[in-house]
């Protein structure tokens, strides 16, 4: 590192431009290259090998697109992306969406702020955030438990059902269940953003629309939704792509079971190169994600442009 | 007296919306609370076919699970892994963003600016094949520093980015005044910025520990052994496939969520706007 002592202040500008600042940058931008930008393309590599998992030291065979072939050809895969993309991501981004909004309006409510319930309300909304996943995935297996479950309780006692129904074993409620649990565990994190973006809106311009003759509807589509759009923006793309690559939450609710009715492309990854330790073709299925990300991110950040 | 009624009319209006938020609230939080419940819950009352709120009281799922499962060593190890991650993440990540902060001109800064920022949008779960080929090749499976460095990965970008928006608001005549008394760059980052750039180092460290404290499908992987299992993939396996203790796996839960509980509930206030300005900002 440069020092700092010097008696010539004229000549340390020119010295210290030039060292200084690589060295600060340069042990982060290891640590991102040889974490991200190494693996990336070392997975890329391994996509077009046959490799087990036990042969990793002795390097992997060349086969082309085997792997593509494969993963591609595969009526599996056909399930897991239509999984992931629509009833894992597209369902849930939606639903939080809405509810997110919907959480934020009610909570922005002036009525917490003038009897100081401010504190009580947000440690409500954020205990789902705060809960691991791990534990969101168990605190739900028990309330949806078939026998002992609240829910089934409930509904039992309230006459609906006869018996317990086991919400995560039977292929017309697992997917309800999956996506309660997901959404639960994420809401608050849409909430708390659309919240704090809510609060940014300065009280004025709500009196100033009353005075104007405007409703509470007309204030909220004509001034709020338009104010609140960078926000929603933002958010549904960090949703879209933490949801898509999510492995958590279905990996521990199902294991993408029953048979492979709720496989996602994440658990398929997992499961093929670390349960069928066939390490490239779980490559393959990485590269397919990745190119299907890519691809969402262009045209997210293409139409977000041309309405600029 | 118009007034009076316009005021009284009014508190039921709030009121009612009070009711409404509050009812929605203790709904919504209601998965986790049940959680503690039963975690102070007697092994035969927690199969009982009857919902009930109230049954008779017991901390002995918490000695049981200190006293004989291995649940004391995964805490341990999450605990040493999340803090070192913690603490080396944010020391790296304020040196990097005081080097992009102050430093604007030098080549290749964009280029630069333009990898932390994909970084955080790249899926790294996508990665962890060819990591996991690397980290065996490198003898480092079962050990704690693939999982350190794949922690401290995950949350640079994020870590950098903000710290970065942070340390643009501090004026520059304050490092630059330490510089002429001769301190060299890591001194005056560490003892002159670091003291007032403190609350924003706070919440990088705190998200960066709660990411860590959660992250799964990584400890999953990486650590294969039983001595060596993380919180979240020791408490799975509690509830794995074949055996199910559910007062364990409750009581394993609280103690799980407690650090993030802790820290949000303390720091919430300013937690939730510093991350809701990296949001709108971004």
């Amino acid at each position: 590192m440069v020092s700092a002592t010097t008696d010539v202040p004229a000549r340390r500008p020119a010295r210290r431009r030039t060292a200084t600042p690589f060295g600060l940058v340069l042990p982060a931008m290891l640590i991102l290259a040889f974490f991200f930008v190494g693996p990336a393309i070392y997975n890329v590599a391994l996509a077009f090998q046959e490799l087990s998992l036990f042969d990793l030291g002795k390097g992997g065979e060349w086969v082309g697109l085997a792997n593509f072939a494969e993963v591609l050809g595969d009526p599996a895969t056909g399930r897991s992306l239509y999984n992931t993309t629509f009833l894992l991501t597209v369902v849930t981004v939606a639903v939080r969406l809405a509810l997110g909004l919907a959480l934020a309006l009610l909570l922005n409510a002036s009525v917490f702020r003038r009897w100081r319930l401010g504190w009580l309300v947000r440690s409500l909304v954020l205990i789902p955030w705060v809960t691991p996943p791990v534990v969101a995935v168990a605190a739900w297996k028990w309330l949806l438990d078939a026998r002992y479950g609240v829910v089934n309780q409930l509904l039992i006692a309230s006459g609906l059902i006869d018996q317990g129904i086991p919400f995560l074993a039977k292929t017309d409620t697992v997917w309800g269940a999956i996506q309660t649990i997901l959404v639960w565990r994420e809401l608050p994190f849409v909430a708390i953003t659309f919240l704090a973006a809510l609060q940014s809106i300065p009280t004025d311009l709500r009196d100033a629309a009353r005075i104007d003759g405007a409703s509470a509807v007309q204030f909220f589509t004509r001034v709020v939704l338009p104010l609140l759009r960078p926000v929603i923006a933002v958010v549904t793309l960090l949703t879209t792509i933490w949801t898509f690559n999510n492995f958590v939450y279905v990996w521990l609710a199902t294991r993408g079971g029953p048979g492979d009715y709720t496989q996602v492309l994440a658990t398929q990854m997992y499961t093929t190169s670390f349960v069928d330790y066939r390490m490239g073709a779980g490559a393959a299925v990485g590269v397919v994600m990745s190119v299907i990300m890519f691809a969402f991110a262009l045209i997210y950040f293409l139409i977000l442009f041309r309405e600029k | 007296m118009a007034s009076a009624k316009a005021r009284s009319r009014r508190f039921a209006a709030d009121l009612a919306v009070v009711a409404i938020g509050l009812t929605v609230l203790i709904l919504f939080a209601f998965p986790f609370i049940w959680v503690v419940v039963i975690s102070f819950r007697h092994d035969a009352d927690i199969f009982t076919r009857t919902f009930q709120l109230i049954t008779r009281f017991t901390t002995e799922n918490y000695a049981a699970l200190i006293a004989d499962s291995p649940f004391p060593n995964y805490l341990r190890n999450s605990i040493f892994v999340c803090l070192t991650a913690t603490f080396a993440a944010t020391c790296i990540a304020l040196v990097t963003a005081y080097g992009f902060s102050r430093y604007r001109r030098f080549r290749g800064r964009q280029l630069l600016l333009i990898l932390v920022i994909t970084t955080q949008l790249f899926p790294f779960v996508i990665l962890i094949t060819p990591l996991y080929a690397i980290f065996l090749n490198l003898g480092l499976i079962n050990n704690f520093l693939s999982l350190i460095v794949s922690y401290i990965a995950i949350n640079l970008p994020f870590a950098i980015y903000m710290l970065l928006g942070y340390l643009d608001t501090i004026p520059r005549e304050l490092d630059e005044a330490a510089r002429m008394d001769g301190a060299t760059v890591l001194q005056t980052i560490f003892k002159v910025i670091l003291p007032v750039a403190w609350p924003g180092v706070v919440t990088v460290a705190v998200y960066a520990f709660v990411s860590a404290w959660d992250e799964f499908l990584f400890a999953l992987t990486l650590m294969t052994s039983e001595e060596k299992k993380t919180v979240p993939v020791g408490l799975a396996g509690f509830f794995g496939e074949y055996t199910t203790q559910w007062n364990l796996v409750m009581t394993a839960s609280v103690i799980s969520t407690l650090p993030t509980l802790v820290l949000f509930i303390v720091l919430q206030r300013k937690l939730v706007s510093d991350l809701a300005a990296g949001s709108v900002k971004q």
